[in-house]
């Protein structure tokens, strides 16, 4: 329920961006030709002249039937220009947690059932580099050595996922993003295992004989998926974070790169959007993680 | 945490705890970890260099040769530029320093403003119980927003470069700081002295500030070293994107930036300074891992 707050206040910062926006509605619409009275005029019919809470309002309303106005560069609509980009965005997380989060999960398992061995400490400290590493370092090494060596593609979308040229163009990016969300699930899922080792439902599993592996999988893993899924949930912001370098390095046409494109370059109708797209899809997957935790964990759902 | 709640002790028990504390201080375990040791080193030695960039740096960051330009580390023509020159022949080396300067002072000037604010905020909310709830939603929503989108929005809405830089870091680092200081301060709320200070008529201002923010502070102040390095990564990707320094500033997110033009003729124009920016994040990670065990006692055995 803390999102109702945090969806007013993103919504408040897009009224505020237009309200920065140099030129003056009203002489645009009115035309260069325009008398003074004439502006005034139209001034009055766009609602211009309202104290700025009504204004508010009526950007709330015009944000709720999907008018976000139109791009000051292109001229089109804002809410084509986020359509054309929000499907590349979200190709490119499902291509990042797709390896990411298995490779993460198995490499805290392993350095949970190892634990204070070498295995178990190399983990670790790759995971401490992998949550202090710039991930346009990341980029740039890729680009340096795989893709200036022709190896792969390292310039745009070359086409939808499901095609061979989109395939390959997305392995560089998703590569790049991955590689700093592995550290935190490979710690996390190991400090929750560690604590679900240690249960007196595990030892019951032993008991029974049941072998070595299965009583970390079968009975101890899932119950430490919860709070893994969490921190996947939570970890979608700092996600979003990298996913918005990752898209400015790759020119991948994602919400990200527009977003970026769109402050440099001042335009104010596009950034707005672009900003209150990033925003509700992120509050939009945390309410989806809500879900597979209660799915995860039944004592949740039944509250 | 603190000696006030102890009963009364004979001379040589007050030693003998003593002894016991200054075994168990904090830098004390610290050191017996080498890689936190490593790390703490490297640190002091990078902040100081940081520091003295103006006196120590061999050459000016912005004077530029182009003589010199994209000239690769060891290479003929800049014999004394030890780590070569970047796009405009300018001295790597003299702009890593600067570089650390202003990477390390956006970090730490935006970790002092918001860590300021959230440990106000967070002190009061202990102090105040009718604030907690409302002041504690306030911080989950601030701390449920990624952060990078904060970077977005005021750069969108002020404009870039440093000064919406550290504000966005600085709006970034209040909810987790603001965090610590409430459960910090509410153990001391606990405190018979603090009954006791309200009993000689003591008022809330000093109250908070003699008994809760004195007592508090240093908790508050590690876990501000510990933001320090997730501040420095986003404040580096932010300028990377060109949302915050802006060129020929010398601030290490932005030179990486700069290089990326001539990553294949000169890679260490902007290697360098994604380097540098990881090992300085590392070292902070390290070590904050180090002093939360050591800050622990749930992990400390």
């Amino acid at each position: 329920m803390i999102s109702l707050p945090v969806l007013l206040g993103v919504l408040l910062i897009g009224f505020l961006l237009l309200q920065v926006v140099p030129t003056d509605p009203a002489t645009v619409v009115a035309g260069p030709t325009a008398t003074k009275a004439e502006v005034d005029a139209i001034r009055n019919d766009l609602g211009l002249n309202q104290p700025l809470w009504v204004q508010f309002g009526r950007y709330l309303g015009r944000v709720f039937q999907l008018d976000l106005g139109r791009s000051m560069i292109s001229n089109r609509a804002v809410v084509d220009e986020i359509a054309l980009t929000l499907w590349p965005t979200v190709e490119l997380m499902l291509a990042c947690l797709i390896w990411a989060v298995p490779l993460g999960i198995t490499l805290g398992t392993l350095a949970a059932r190892r634990r204070g061995t070498l295995i178990d400490r190399a983990i670790m400290a790759l995971s401490v580099m992998g949550v202090s590493v710039p991930v346009f370092w990341v980029g740039l090494l890729l680009i340096q050595y795989v893709g200036g060596a022709g190896l792969l593609p390292f310039q745009g979308r070359n086409g939808p996922i499901w095609t061979l040229d989109g395939l390959l163009s997305i392995i560089l990016p998703a590569v790049t993003l991955g590689a700093v969300f592995v550290g935190p699930v490979a710690r996390m899922t190991r400090t929750s295992l560690l604590e679900t080792l240690g249960a007196d439902y595990v030892r019951t599993a032993r008991a029974k004989g049941a072998s070595d592996w299965r009583v970390t999988v079968r009975h101890a893993l899932r119950n430490a998926m919860i709070p893994v899924v969490t921190l996947v949930g939570l970890q979608i912001g700092f996600l979003l974070g990298g996913s918005i370098v990752t898209e400015t390095m790759f020119a991948w046409p994602g919400v990200g790169r527009m977003a970026v494109g769109a402050i440099t370059s001042s335009d104010f109708p596009l950034a707005q959007g672009a900003i209150l797209i990033l925003a509700v899809g992120f509050m939009a997957i945390n309410l989806a993680v809500d879900v597979l935790y209660a799915y995860l964990d039944p004592r949740i759902a039944r509250g | 945490m603190t000696d006030a709640a102890l009963p009364l002790q004979s001379e040589a028990d007050q030693r003998a705890i003593a002894a016991i504390r200054r075994k168990n201080a904090v830098w004390r375990r610290i050191l017996r970890d080498p890689p936190a040791a490593i790390a703490a080193l490297f640190l002091i030695v990078i902040v100081g260099s940081a520091l003295l960039a103006p006196w120590i740096a061999p050459f000016d960051p912005y004077a530029s040769n182009m003589r010199l330009r994209l000239c690769p580390i060891g290479g003929a023509r800049c014999p004394d530029f030890l780590l070569g020159a970047d796009n405009q022949g300018r001295d790597m080396l003299s702009r890593i320093l600067f570089g650390l300067r202003a990477t390390l002072g956006i970090g730490i000037a935006a970790v002092l403003v918001g860590g300021g604010l959230g440990a106000l905020i967070g002190l009061c909310a202990a102090y105040f119980k009718r604030l907690d709830q409302p002041l504690m939603r306030l911080v989950d929503v601030l701390l449920s927003f990624p952060s990078i989108l904060f970077g977005l929005a005021i750069a969108a809405v002020m404009g870039t470069g440093l000064f919406s830089l550290v504000v966005a870091l600085s709006i970034a680092s209040i909810p987790s700081i603001a965090r610590i200081a409430r459960g910090a301060a509410q153990s001391i709320m606990q405190q018979e002295y603090m009954e006791a200070g309200r009993a000689v008529g003591l008022g809330d201002g000093a109250l908070i500030w003699r008994y809760l923010a004195l007592n508090c502070w240093p908790t508050i102040l590690i876990y501000m070293t510990l933001q320090l390095g997730q501040a420095i990564l986003l404040g580096a990707a932010l300028s990377f994107l060109g949302l915050g320094a802006q060129p020929p500033t010398a601030e290490l997110g932005s030179m990486a930036a700069d290089g990326r033009k001539f990553l294949s003729i000169a890679p260490q124009v902007s290697t360098l300074p994604c380097a540098a920016i990881f090992l300085v994040v590392l070292a902070f990670n390290v070590l904050g891992d180090a002093l939360r065990d050591a800050l622990d006692p749930k992990l400390r055995q």
